[in-house]
């Protein structure tokens, strides 16, 4: 039933302009933490790092979240319009099935989004900032754990953008999420709050690893986060009325 | 014959304004189904309930012999095709794409699109974008939507809203043949009994959350019979007649209305008046509006 959703929402996506915000957005970012890197050399010693830093700061505190809201309101924009609601409702699916699908298919186009966004460092890195070796295998490891930050921030915009139809309002709320992520986690509540998770998975603006044997409990909030989200979406797809 | 849909005391209450009130429904098995009443009369309320779209107050569903329940919601829903408040679909799909999109959620393979697309005459335009549609064919694509998988019951809200007249009759001889092409049993909703009277059998009548009447369409054409307007060229001669068969004519100069009367009857009076030397040159049978059966159908509830 899960993959007959999939495959249905992945549908969707043909012909969407979402793939627009998918290629241009990172670009912009990868365009100002390099010009960022470049401009301040004479402080930012640590090469890949430092260049890692420019890149992470604007990339996971606004362009990151913008891009998940933006797939996630996308897919929900889709069925908000036009009584399409009624739809995949009246469908023989059960609805946590339909919140699953579209996560997954967020959660797809995130992981794109975080490879282009390697490929985009690398490539400005070696063509921009003139390093001819290879980024540190911990940059990898610090764009999964994103990942796993990231999957919390999906769904809760996800859960925003199935009930607030306005396209552009959840938008802003993870733009203002990405922001107040910044302050929460400099303040050491990181681990409270999704989007915060991101930023500290990617290791975002810090050359050292800021989650250095603190694994274990960022993988847990990872899991609470997407476990409450979940649930809630399941309880209100089911014992609510569908407004089509 | 089987009960293919019916409610019991079924309720819907949004705060203080009950939009469903006590609703029995009994739709029979292989029957096109009319289910009229004004907008915000309740229709697609509890359409929506019907498919559990909507959670009623109170009350019960059963479909095709079984209980609506969470448990046998989708086993349910598989067997049921339907169209809830206007067409539904992705714009910026073409009609292929979006009827896979659905064939995928319903399970059914894709091979059985373009019998669908057949039957709603979109064939030839399988490959354009939604968008780009007329409001008719949107609808069109949405009954295909729902034959998808050949379900035994069709659950149709207004789907002749905003067609032309041209289209009008087209989606009523798609659906008049529904039960005999497909053995499907359909459900239509519409808020112009004219428009159903030539494609259903079964009418319920729903006015302001109430089940009005339900039955036979003849049976409520008896009800919808109007009153007669006689034009005589010597109304006088024609008092003493009208008094004599029991009949208070309400007389505006040469033009007499008379209340709704057995066919039998009035060939009888015309007759009569005839041969008096009334001088009948015209005689107009009305049919009530949609309205005007309402008030006769309160009326004698109140009764």
């Amino acid at each position: 039933m899960l993959k007959r959703c999939i495959i249905a929402e992945n549908r969707k996506l043909h012909a969407s302009p979402i793939w627009v915000i998918f290629f241009v957005l990172p670009l912009i970012s990868a365009g100002y933490g390099t010009f960022n890197y470049l401009q301040n050399l004479e402080i930012l010693t640590e090469r890949w790092y430092s260049l890692w830093t420019q890149h992470t700061l604007f990339y996971s505190m606004l362009f990151f979240p913008a891009m998940v809201s933006a797939y996630a309101a996308y897919l929900w924009r889709l069925e908000h319009l036009g009584h399409n609601w009624n739809l995949i409702m009246a469908a023989p699916v059960r609805p946590f099935a339909l919140f699953a699908a579209k996560l997954l298919v967020v959660v797809k186009l995130m992981c794109f989004t975080q490879c282009f966004v390697f490929v985009l460092y690398v490539a400005c890195g070696r063509l921009f900032a003139g390093f001819s070796d290879w980024p540190p295998m911990s940059i990898v490891f610090y764009l999964v754990r994103g990942i796993f930050g990231g999957l919390a921030v999906a769904a809760v915009q996800l859960l925003l953008a199935m009930l607030i139809r306005s396209f552009a309002v959840p938008i802003f709320l993870g733009l203002v999420g990405g922001i107040a992520g910044m302050l929460i986690g400099s303040k050491g509540y990181a681990l409270l709050w999704p989007y915060c998770l991101m930023q500290q998975g990617m290791n975002a603006n810090h050359s050292t690893d800021v989650l250095a044997g603190n694994v274990l409990p960022f993988l847990l909030a990872c899991a609470g986060w997407l476990a409450v989200v979940l649930l809630t979406a399941k309880v209100l797809l089911e014992k609510t009325d569908v407004k089509a | 014959m089987q009960t293919v849909i019916e409610t019991k005391a079924l309720c819907k209450q949004y705060g203080p304004h009950t939009a469903v009130d006590h609703v029995e429904l009994h739709v029979p098995q292989g029957c096109v189904y009319g289910f009229i009443g004004p907008n915000g009369a309740g229709k697609s309320t509890t359409m929506k309930m019907l498919l559990g779209l909507i959670h009623p107050t109170a009350g019960r569903v059963r479909l095709l012999g079984q209980e609506l329940t969470e448990k046998s919601r989708l086993p349910l829903l598989r067997q049921t095709g339907s169209l809830i408040e206007s067409p539904a679909g992705y714009l910026h799909l073409t009609a292929q794409e979006n009827l896979e999109i659905v064939a995928d959620l319903k399970g059914v393979p894709h091979k059985d699109i373009g019998r669908v697309l057949d039957i709603v005459h979109l064939t030839q335009d399988r490959n354009r974008r939604v968008g780009q549609y007329s409001l008719g064919m949107k609808q069109r694509l949405g009954i295909a939507m729902a034959l998808l998988g050949s379900p035994k019951l069709l659950i149709l809200d207004e789907p002749t809203n905003g067609l032309d007249p041209a289209g009008i009759q087209e989606m009523r001889a798609l659906i008049r043949n529904m039960p005999a092409a497909t053995g499907a049993t359909v459900l239509i909703s519409s808020h112009l009994l004219g428009e159903m009277e030539q494609m259903v059998e079964q009418v319920g009548i729903i006015d302001h959350g109430h089940i009005l009447f339900e039955g036979p369409l003849t049976e409520l054409q008896r009800h919808s019979r109007g009153n007669v307007t006689l034009r005589l060229l010597d109304p006088a001669k024609a008092a003493p007649i009208l008094r004599a068969n029991g009949l208070t004519a309400h007389s505006d100069s040469c033009v007499v209305t008379l209340p709704p009367l057995q066919d039998a009857l009035l060939a009888d009076l015309v007759q009569k008046l005839a041969a008096c030397g009334a001088g009948v040159v015209e005689l107009t049978p009305h049919t009530k509006t949609l309205e005007e059966i309402f008030l006769s159908l309160t009326s004698e509830e109140a009764d």
